[in-house]
């Protein structure tokens, strides 16, 4: 006992003669070497503002040299100590992001010290070389030459003074191809002016539809909705842009997607400068050829029905919270309010009943806002609940507040409007492989949560119908299109979608009924005329088929989808030379289109040439691996020209991926039977029956294997089950007798 | 001086009632939003006998520099280089953008105003969307309906003026 004490003691002297030796080292430093711009206030110029603040940048002045540093001394020091700048706006400690801007305490101290000791420039051999940022930065692409460059159509010219202008550019996607967008880098024109920007998809070009005359000077609007189109394509990632980021590089793995027709729109915050500004921003975009591997997903919480803040409030809370279906790493995260928003809070409770935060904003402003991506993606398991409370002060203390007196504030789209959305990046993690896509379950306990608050959101009811769509629910999703179509007038777009819904759940008659009612409600209703198109396809009604396409081609005679069904129905009521001129168009149009390549691999089989089928159909199966129906055709083809053995590899693929099909196990069956495969291609045959027994070829296709492979017994049941099931079924009758003349002679 | 070199040699020619001084700096980000609102107030008083001259005093502002900012920002005020910064000692600023109102006594200019031109700012970083309150414009008016003149309701938020090595 006496010997440990003796220790510990030892210990503690020790430790305080560390402690006394550091406390004395200081002045001894202080006043050897004095705060210099050379030594300690370059490197954190240099690391935390010339991003900004250097010529040409999107700060308003330069702090590149020593005269400019000492120029701005007084205001570095005011700004730095409120923390003005550099701009960053989350509590440090409520959650770990990259990028944090926000200024070590040690720094602000140098930086005091050096402006109220006379701002020493000290031995400029000690200044770090600065970093470099070209000569016409701003002007021209960091990443180099773009793969495509949009342009605003027109210039916009900002009034040298007045309120902010937050401002919304179309930009067409003008490319017939899609492409994978791995990083895109803005050049605002006027990049001091500019606050932020959001660059938004319009997969259906619905703005720019609904603003015809005045979409290329811009349109006025701080946010706005767009028309995600009928398919399921959650938006997934955060394209915003800062000046001091002028690259945005998404993460490897994670590029975006833009496709034949879509628009981007850039939504711009500007500040008047004092003097009028022409602007026409740029976008660059950079390419990668490899699709998307892993699939994030935006989501979003608010209350915008409770956004309804009397005038003078003090602390008027907004609250919403959603529980998480599925394990997500959230991303990044984009608090959002306009003017009267004060404090913003996003956490999560986590099902241990933790309280994990997302992030904390004490004191916010809208110009400062920004996207902010955490360091390490945050694990939120299944069962968490994600909550966002946002607090406004409506009263006349916020100097913010855009309502002089203060008035009532609803919800809305105008700056003197409010919003307070938290957006969350999230990628769900720890899936079975062959779970259906989880976006489906994140989409659904997103728009039930909307519907909590408003049952009535017609939106809402579409993606959640739409989310049971991707579920495989079918029951549900028609009682969701059946209550939208109830609330939204017989809406055409939610009929199509019904309809779809009936084909899907097994009731053609139903679905044929909602297609018709939605192409009476809107004769422009195309996607009704299509899917009914392609539903009379399937009930082989090719003169019926054939009106659907006709009637759409009138009003888009480049619709390539539109080109190959019309082939298909021609094919149907054979017409096989006009149908291959409508494959052929549109594959002109869409070299990729998958009905067309299939249509066209069908006639080069039944004109003599299955190579160049296989051509076709190894595009088509290239470009969407999961088409087991494709598969087949491919190995179809592969057979005709002998490759069997790259037959049966395309339809076991096509057999991992439609287990429950029993076409594909019998023609399974059948290539392993030309392969030698005995044993194999009777597990198949017998797979198939097992999922439809009522197949006297199948019954008879066995007993013809089991035969081969001396299973006598075996085989003279099934003929007599084919014989069962089609007593005049000549084969299995032929069959039999010949397995009891064997049997007989043996 | 002006622009053209020229030393100024009276701010407040005959038949002038007040000077208002705007003191101003071309690199400095609020001086420049606050151009326009100068020369609102120009056209507001003119023909009232009010002088107003936009004043740069720190040192790095050049008559060429002033010069190509004036151009950027068609700003047609009156402009002073206030070499010596006499004009910034006399009208007691600090900042850019900070203004100043003399009236005419005889021959004496007696300052009745300095400060803020309004309440667009109340600190870096704390903005307003619109000013409530023209300070500047008030003092004016009071100015020259000879009645007492309000004084700024908070301090004039800006770039502080570099002062010039002696």
């Amino acid at each position: 006992m006496k010997s440990k004490r003796a220790t510990f003691a030892g210990v503690f002297i020790a430790a305080l003669v560390l402690v006394t030796m550091r406390v004395t080292s200081k002045p001894v430093r202080a006043a050897d070497a004095p705060v210099t711009y050379a030594r300690q206030i370059a490197p954190i110029l240099y690391k935390n503002c010339t991003t900004c603040h250097h010529p040409g940048g999107a700060g308003p002045f330069s702090l590149m040299t020593y005269a400019d540093a000492r120029r701005w001394g007084q205001q570095m020091l005011q700004v730095t100590q409120i923390r003005y700048m550099p701009p960053w706006l989350p509590e440090p400690g409520y959650g770990d992001f990259a990028d944090n801007r926000r200024l070590l305490d040690s720094d602000l101290k140098l930086i005091q010290l050096w402006v109220t000791t006379g701002m020493a420039q000290g031995d400029s051999a000690d200044a770090p070389a600065p970093p470099g940022y070209g000569e016409r930065w701003g002007e021209t692409w960091q990443l180099g030459t773009p793969d495509l460059v949009l342009k605003v159509a027109k210039p916009f010219t900002l009034a040298s003074s007045g309120t902010d202008v937050f401002r919304n550019f179309v930009l067409p996607y003008p490319l017939k191809q899609t492409h994978y967008v791995r990083a895109m880098e803005i050049l605002p024109g006027t990049p001091q002016v500019v606050h932020h920007a959001n660059l938004l998809i319009d997969r259906t070009a619905s703005f720019r539809r609904s603003h015809p005359n005045d979409w290329q000077e811009g349109v006025a609007g701080m946010e706005l909705e767009v028309d995600a189109g009928p398919a399921f394509d959650p938006d997934s990632h955060f394209l915003f842009w800062k000046p001091d980021t002028p690259v945005l590089t998404e993460s490897a793995g994670m590029p975006w997607r833009l496709d034949p027709g879509n628009d981007l729109i850039l939504n711009m915050h500007l500040k008047p400068s004092g003097k009028p500004e022409s602007m026409q921003a740029e976008i660059g975009l950079y390419f990668t050829d490899k699709p998307p591997e892993k699939q994030p997903m935006l989501l979003q919480l608010e209350d915008d029905e409770a956004l309804d803040i009397p005038a003078g409030a003090h602390g008027f809370v907004v609250q919403d919270e959603m529980k998480l279906p599925v394990d997500v790493e959230v991303l990044a995260v984009y608090p959002h309010a306009h003017y009267l928003g004060k404090d913003l809070q996003g956490y999560a409770i986590l099902p241990s009943g933790q309280k994990k935060w997302l992030i904390w904003i004490r004191n916010w402003d809208i110009d400062r806002q920004s996207v902010y991506r955490y360091r390490t993606p945050v694990l939120l398991p299944k069962g968490t609940v994600l909550h966002m409370r946002y607090t406004y002060d409506n009263s006349g203390d916020n100097i913010h507040n855009p309502n002089e007196p203060p008035i009532r504030v609803k919800a809305g789209n105008r700056s003197v409007d409010e919003m307070g959305h938290l957006w969350l990046q999230v990628l769900p993690v720890n899936q079975r492989p062959d779970a259906p896509d989880p976006r489906y379950l994140l989409e659904q306990a997103w728009m039930e949560n909307k519907l909590r608050k408003d049952p009535r959101d017609s939106i809402a009811l579409f993606n959640l119908a739409g989310a049971y769509m991707g579920e495989g629910e079918y029951r549900q999703a028609i009682a969701a299109y059946q209550k939208e179509v109830a609330v939204d007038a017989n809406d055409p777009r939610a009929l199509t979608a019904l309809g779809v819904a009936y084909e899907r759940a097994g009731d053609s008659q139903q679905a044929v009924d909602a297609y018709e009612k939605a192409i009476t409600n809107n004769a422009e209703q195309i996607d009704a005329r299509f899917d009914l198109g392609r539903l009379e396809l399937n009930q082989d009604d090719g003169l019926h088929a054939e009106q659907q396409f006709r009637a759409i081609l009138a009003q888009q005679p480049e619709d390539a989808g539109a080109h190959s069904g019309l082939g298909l129905a021609l094919l149907k009521e054979q017409h096989p030379d006009a149908a291959q001129t409508e494959f052929q168009r549109a594959l002109q149009l869409n070299p990729l289109d998958a009905t067309a390549l299939d249509g066209s691999a069908q006639l080069a089989i039944a004109s003599g040439e299955p190579a160049h089928a296989v051509d076709l159909l190894e595009t088509a199966v290239k470009q969407d691996g999961k088409d087991a129906e494709m598969r087949e055709h491919l190995a179809m083809a592969y057979a005709q020209v002998g490759r069997v053995g790259d037959a049966a590899a395309q339809l076991k693929a096509a057999a991992t991926l439609t287990p429950d099909d029993p076409t594909v196990h019998a023609l399974l069956s059948q290539v392993l039977t030309t392969t030698g495969q005995l044993n194999d291609a009777i597990l198949e045959q017998q797979k198939a029956l097992h999922l439809d027994g009522n197949d006297p070829d199948g019954w008879n296709n066995l007993g013809v294997l089991e035969a081969k492979a001396g299973k006598a017994s075996e085989a003279r049941e099934d003929f007599e089950h084919a014989l069962r099931l089609a007593p005049d079924h000549a084969q299995a009758r032929a069959n039999l007798a010949r397995l009891q003349a064997s049997a007989g002679n043996h | 001086m002006n622009l053209n070199g020229t030393p100024v040699t009276t701010l407040a020619p005959e038949g002038t009632r007040a000077v208002v001084l705007f003191f101003a700096a071309s690199d400095c980000p609020i001086s420049n939003r606050y151009i326009p609102e100068f020369t609102r107030l120009r056209q507001e008083f003119a023909g009232r006998g009010v002088q107003f001259l936009e004043v740069y005093p720190n040192p790095d502002d050049t008559a060429a520099r002033v010069q190509q900012h004036a151009a950027q920002f068609r700003d047609e005020a009156s402009v002073v280089l206030d070499t010596e910064q006499s004009l910034v000692r006399m009208a007691r600023v600090t900042v850019t953008p900070e203004a100043a109102v003399f009236l005419r006594d005889e021959n004496n200019l007696r300052e009745v105003y300095h400060g803020r031109i309004d309440d667009r700012y109340l600190a870096v970083g704390s903005e307003r969307p619109h000013a409530l309150h023209h300070d500047l414009e008030a003092a004016i008016s009071s100015a020259l309906e000879s009645r007492p003149v309000p004084q700024p309701g908070g301090p004039a938020v800006g770039c502080a003026i570099v002062t010039r090595q002696p």
